[in-house]
């Protein structure tokens, strides 16, 4: 992973955005678009919702392989502090989410949909983040 | 790691951003640097002395790993 990128800093850049905002908004569409259809539909097979649930998924997968090749194409620093991020927020998701399992297993809480799970890994790697820029300011960086 | 980067970028009148873009870096990556927060890669390292007409040891001063090997 330490060897270098074929592609500047900006070039990575542009790259990820210029993919994850047209993978955005196809999610943004299916995501009305769906259930439009299937409330359409009075009676609509199985088969069919799988489609529309796994059509309406596939954008946010996509974006995930996105956040991989940034991650190999831009700089070594960044692509550490991001790693670092990344396995901290998703740590800290990932034990919310075993803690939240025993409580609902428990039926101390009640049933989340698993869909929130990948808002939450974006939610707490940019919460990290966050906190990573703060400390790093506070320790004389800019 | 100790280094004259910021030295010898002030010394062409580049801002860090200036710096970065030479590189192919971000700012914050020069900015970490700089402050010796972050320790570049030997290729990295490399592409910092070339730009500069320098030696690796030239810009950066590896006091700790020389204390070590002694």
């Amino acid at each position: 992973m330490s060897s270098p990128s074929a592609f500047t800093f900006k070039q990575a850049n542009r790259r990820y955005r210029y993919a994850f905002w047209p993978a955005i908004g196809f999610y943004t569409v299916a995501c009305f678009a769906g259930p439009m259809l299937l409330k359409a539909m009075s009676d609509p097979p199985k088969w069919v919702a799988g489609v529309i649930a796994v059509v309406t998924a596939a954008p946010i997968a996509a974006v995930f392989w996105l956040m991989g090749r940034w991650l190999r194409e831009t700089d070594e620093y960044t692509r550490a502090t991001h790693i670092d991020a990344m396995l901290v927020g998703g740590g800290i998701l990932l034990s919310l989410c075993i803690g939240w399992g025993f409580l609902e297993l428990f039926d101390v809480a009640p049933h989340l949909p698993t869909f929130w799970v990948a808002p939450g890994f974006f939610f707490f790697y940019g919460a990290t983040r966050c906190v990573q820029r703060l400390l790093g300011m506070r320790k004389g960086g800019s | 790691m100790k280094n004259l980067l910021k030295d010898l970028r002030g010394a062409r009148g580049w801002s860090q951003g200036d710096l970065a873009d030479a590189l192919g870096v971000s700012r914050q990556s020069v900015n970490a640097i700089e402050t010796g927060k972050f320790d570049p890669s030997l290729p990295l390292a490399f592409r910092i002395a070339r730009l500069f007409g320098k030696t690796i040891e030239d810009v950066f001063d590896d006091e700790a790993g020389q204390m070590a090997a002694e």
